[in-house]
């Protein structure tokens, strides 16, 4: 099985063949526990949305037409569950709040270093991680959306509800966070 | 030309400006050597978090995949399973050495005498508010679930086939209609009596606080109260659940009796079968054919045309037994007007609980043997009784896992919702026989019966196998979804739940549990399942 085809062992999947639901789980369960673990925050909730999700794609495997990269589509399956999980958990407020552009963010910018473009160590890479699992749902959520799983900001401003201009407000606002961040812990 | 703003530089570096602003941006960056410092930066920026969220975190290799874990899974798991068989064991061993004070033996309920002791208590409450509350009662609800689970099997089918809906209507209707049809006679009230000079000519189901049987019944008479007393005739076989049964008249057939004491003082045509806490057979007493009996206290003074066979705590013969007398447990006395006709066979703990006095007639031979208590848990048989047990409930398991993929391991997960699902799996446990009971009572209803019984016992056993891999599951830290994965958590699983259900007292309550949440998540996984699938 793991020397087949992604296409074969997606055919055989749609057949409800157990095998190959296991090659795909040995194949992405790694990428789709990421982006939950970036996304939900906690590895115990990322561990059994990894299980759903994969549970989920059992029963919708027969929707996929191809017209995406297999792994796009699981990711985009994935993260969809992940925005419904943290809706259902925080139903009262709006996950992701409605973003004005602020002051900081109409300024005419400077160039100047930042501290993002500038690390690449393991180590110095591992702070950024944590950093990013740190920043506030609402900045997490459309950042790893945006980096993670590659979307566009139409289409994350569709999954959260959201404007176009919001998100990236949003995304402005998070990499500002984590530049603030990984500064004052630098210092 | 003016500089923009960074939040316009972010959504041009991330390529999402359009067409016409990104135009003059870039116009403008062959001019603004600032402004480009700015966008090679954010373009940096955006490489660097790209790179950085393609390294998966740390935990996702220990968590998930694990390519060490696959290549040596049996090994762990192999180790994992014997640590747990060998803690079992000796948890297990520990328990046993344990002994309760004899004292309290009434108090645990899974005790014989305590099991008896609340078996007719609960008789007795039901007995003495009058059986028929409890008939009404069940009356009432079993009409209910029933209605309530056609009515509502209908709306779920219909909503799915709407034409069907028209037949389903008209099913719930012909069954309705169809209800009171039992051909037996009924009876029920506080007191049923069959007066002296009275006749039934057919089988008689009697139920009150006390029915008695004065005049002739000329088919069986199944009897059900506080008090069941024969002292007319009943040509049938008697069927008994009481809190006494009292025979002084004639019973032509068996008798059939569940109850805490059984006096036979007249004449018996057949055999008794009874389980009873005190079983007396007085010296007016005649049974026809033999006795089978477990029972706390057996007395027999009568006479007993064939063999007796009683496994009880402590039996007085006085009286006349045509062939064989087996006993085994606690201890047996035969006074000396005592007959036994054929072998006396007695299993006890110590050879001094046989008490056989000097003027005994014992016609064939003595076999009195002293059997030493010894735990279950010595005897291989057990283990390969348990393997069997085990290896039956995975094979199960794994031909529900390849026919029906999702359904299986959604139920598993559906465990993980704990009191929903208890609470749902102990109204699927307790609705389930009432609905059969109801539904047995209409012509058209006993198919279905037969079904529904045979779906809520197969769904009884693989409750076990749900709650097992969900177990497992949670123990082993697994986010899987293989099946052999799947599997594994399954015997890890089955093997707590069956050590944890030989734990002397909370065992039993461990194995209900066991059953109610596996059910729970059945009906709930089956809720799911009837609603249009989710979009994603």
């Amino acid at each position: 099985m793991e020397e087949l085809e992604l296409e074969t062992v997606l055919e055989l999947a749609r057949g409800h063949d157990a095998e190959a639901f296991a090659e795909l789980y040995r194949r992405y369960a790694r990428r789709v526990f990421g982006l939950c673990r970036y996304l939900l925050g906690s590895a115990e909730t990322a561990e059994d949305a990894t299980s759903e999700v994969f549970l989920k794609l059992q029963r919708s495997i027969g929707t996929y037409d191809g017209s995406v990269p297999f792994p796009s589509w699981l990711l985009r399956v994935a993260s969809n569950h992940c925005i419904d999980a943290l809706r259902r958990k925080q139903r009262e407020r709006r996950v992701i709040g409605e973003a004005e552009a602020d002051k900081a963010s109409i300024e005419v910018a400077g160039p100047g270093p930042s501290p993002l473009s500038e690390i690449i160590s393991a180590e110095q890479q591992a702070a950024i991680r944590q950093a990013i699992t740190r920043l506030p749902e609402n900045y997490r959520v459309p950042l790893v959306l945006r980096y993670y799983t590659d979307l566009g900001y139409d289409e994350i401003a569709k999954r959260l509800g959201l404007k176009r201009d919001h998100v990236a407000v949003l995304l402005f606002r998070a990499k500002r966070e984590l530049r603030q961040v990984l500064a004052s812990g630098k210092e | 030309m003016d500089c923009f703003s960074e939040l316009t530089y972010t959504i041009f570096a991330d390529g999402e400006l359009a067409a016409e602003e990104a135009r003059q941006v870039r116009s403008h960056l062959t001019a603004c050597a600032r402004c480009r410092e700015l966008v090679e930066t954010l373009r940096a920026e955006n490489r660097v978090l790209k790179e950085v969220l393609g390294e998966l975190p740390q935990e996702a290799g220990e968590r998930v995949g694990l390519p060490w874990f696959r290549r040596s899974w049996v090994w762990g798991d192999l180790a994992l399973v014997t640590a747990m068989l060998a803690l079992g064991a000796a948890v297990l061993q520990w328990f046993d050495e344990r002994r309760v004070p004899a004292g309290l033996e009434w108090l645990n309920p899974f005790s014989s005498a305590g099991g008896m002791n609340l078996i007719f208590n609960l008789t007795y409450y039901f007995g003495h508010g009058g059986a028929a509350v409890l008939t009404h009662y069940a009356d009432i609800m079993g009409w209910l679930a029933l209605l309530g689970l056609l009515a509502s099997s209908a709306v779920l089918l219909g909503r799915r086939w709407g034409r069907s809906r028209s037949g389903l209507c008209l099913l719930t209707v012909v069954l309705a209609l169809s209800l009171p049809s039992i051909a037996l006679e009924r009876r029920h009230s506080e007191f049923v009596t069959v007066a002296a000079n009275e006749t039934v000519d057919d089988s008689l189901v009697a139920a009150g606080n006390t029915v008695r049987i004065e005049g002739v019944v000329n088919g069986d008479l199944l009897a059900f109260g506080r008090t069941v007393e024969v002292s007319g005739t009943v040509k049938g076989d008697l069927v008994s659940w009481a809190q006494r049964t009292e025979v002084r008249g004639i019973v032509e057939g068996h008798i059939y009796t569940f109850s805490q004491s059984l006096d036979v003082g007249g004449q018996v045509g057949r055999s008794i079968y009874a389980w009873v806490q005190s079983l007396r057979v007085d010296d007016k007493g005649h049974v026809g054919d033999g006795i089978v009996a477990g029972a706390a206290d057996v007395g027999l003074e009568g006479n007993v045309m064939r063999s007796v066979t009683v496994f009880a705590g402590s039996a007085d013969v006085s009286g006349s037994i045509g062939r064989d007398l087996t006993m085994a447990g606690g201890n047996l006395t035969l006074a000396n007007s005592a007959r036994v006709g054929g072998n006396l066979t007695a299993r006890v703990r110590r050879q001094e609980e046989v008490r056989i006095a000097e003027g005994t007639t014992i016609g064939g031979k003595r076999d009195i043997k002293v059997q030493v208590q010894t735990t279950r848990f010595a005897h291989p048989k057990f283990y390969f009784f348990q393997a069997v047990w085990l290896l039956a409930a995975m094979l199960v398991g794994w031909l529900g896992l390849v026919l029906f993929p999702g359904f299986f391991q959604g139920t598993t997960q559906a465990v993980g919702a704990g009191w929903r699902s208890v609470g749902l799996g102990f109204a699927v446990l307790v609705g389930t026989p009432v609905v059969m009971i109801v539904g047995a009572a209409t012509l058209v209803g006993i198919p279905l019966v037969l079904m529904l019984l045979a779906l809520y016992l197969a769904a009884i056993y693989l409750a076990k196998v749900w709650v097992g891999a969900f177990l497992g599951k949670i123990l082993l830290k697994r986010g899987t979804a293989t099946t052999r994965d799947w599997l594994l958590d399954l015997l890890v699983g089955l093997l707590i739940i069956t050590v944890a259900g030989f734990i002397p007292y909370v065992g039993g309550l461990i194995r209900f549990a066991v059953v109610c949440l596996g059910l729970g998540a059945l009906a709930w996984e089956l809720y799911r399942a009837s609603r249009p699938a989710a979009t994603i």
